[in-house]
């Protein structure tokens, strides 16, 4: 596309060259690479199930007892006549008072 | 392509690429600077995406251009020259102390564009007109008209000398 007529130009934009040959070209920038994901979620999340897993997971407080105590409970059976239950333990996981009923029932 | 071997071929074109923003910018240093920062940080944050269709130089100059042009109009720098202007044949004095620098910022914008990445660059019309984002046959008026206005720049400065 050039032709015998674009020296003439040539010439003009050689001359530009020359003079941006003096022209301080500034530093490539270094790039600091951003993680593409921002590991402070995932993490905040792995830890709140670690707590929770820790919290719900912790065996609850078994009370053991100075000397074995007889549990004795009544049940009914599927022909409604009622049982005595009777067991023997040295832990107790939960316990009621037996003059609890007196509270409510007298 | 790979993100890091674009990064390379990005480096060993940030000569042309500052010298092409410079331009741009009318020539304007810190424009420049800033202009290829925000070009960089497109293409580390993948919001300027090479799709391999043109060579990477094309790709980068169109990106600057895109960029500056954006840049040129916050600042209002952009004169609203017609593009179809033609330098007066009539004598108009004052282009004996012009650098080649000021002379070429009197043509408009799209004349200096395509003479710049032609004769400066070494591109070919076909990739001028992919980085300027135009057809071919609105690219070779621009660069025919420029030509035709340079050449009357340069004689109308050099008989003044």
């Amino acid at each position: 596309m050039k032709t015998e007529h674009d020296k003439e130009i040539e010439s003009f934009f050689a001359q530009l060259k020359e003079k941006d040959n003096e022209i301080q070209i500034p530093d490539f920038p270094k790039a600091k690479r951003q993680r593409s994901v921002n590991w402070w979620i995932p993490l905040g999340i792995a830890a709140s199930l670690v707590m929770a897993a820790w919290f719900f997971a912790r065996d609850e407080a078994v009370q053991s007892l100075e000397q074995d105590v007889i549990i004795i409970t009544l049940e009914e059976k599927p022909n409604h006549e009622l049982q005595f239950k009777i067991e023997r333990t040295s832990e107790l996981e939960s316990w009621e008072s037996p003059t609890s009923s007196l509270l409510n029932e007298f | 392509m790979q993100h890091e071997q674009l990064e390379q071929t990005v480096k060993a074109l940030h000569r042309d690429a500052y010298i092409w923003a410079r331009q741009c910018c009318r020539f304007d240093d810190e424009m420049a600077k800033d202009v290829l920062q925000q070009v960089y940080l497109k293409i580390l944050e993948s919001k300027a995406v090479y799709g391999g269709k043109s060579s990477v130089k094309t790709w980068l100059f169109s990106v600057i251009r895109f960029t500056a042009n954006g840049s040129m109009a916050q600042a209002n720098a952009i004169l609203p020259l017609l593009e179809d202007y033609d330098v007066p044949d009539e004598m108009v004095s004052g282009y004996a102390d012009q650098s080649p620098e000021e002379l070429i910022q009197l043509l408009p914008a799209k004349q200096r564009e395509v003479l710049l990445l032609v004769f400066y660059h070494g591109l070919t019309l076909e990739k001028a007109a992919e980085v300027m984002e135009i057809g071919l046959g609105t690219v070779r008026t621009h660069y025919d008209r420029g030509k035709k206005n340079l050449k009357k720049l340069i004689e109308k400065s050099r008989i003044e000398q």
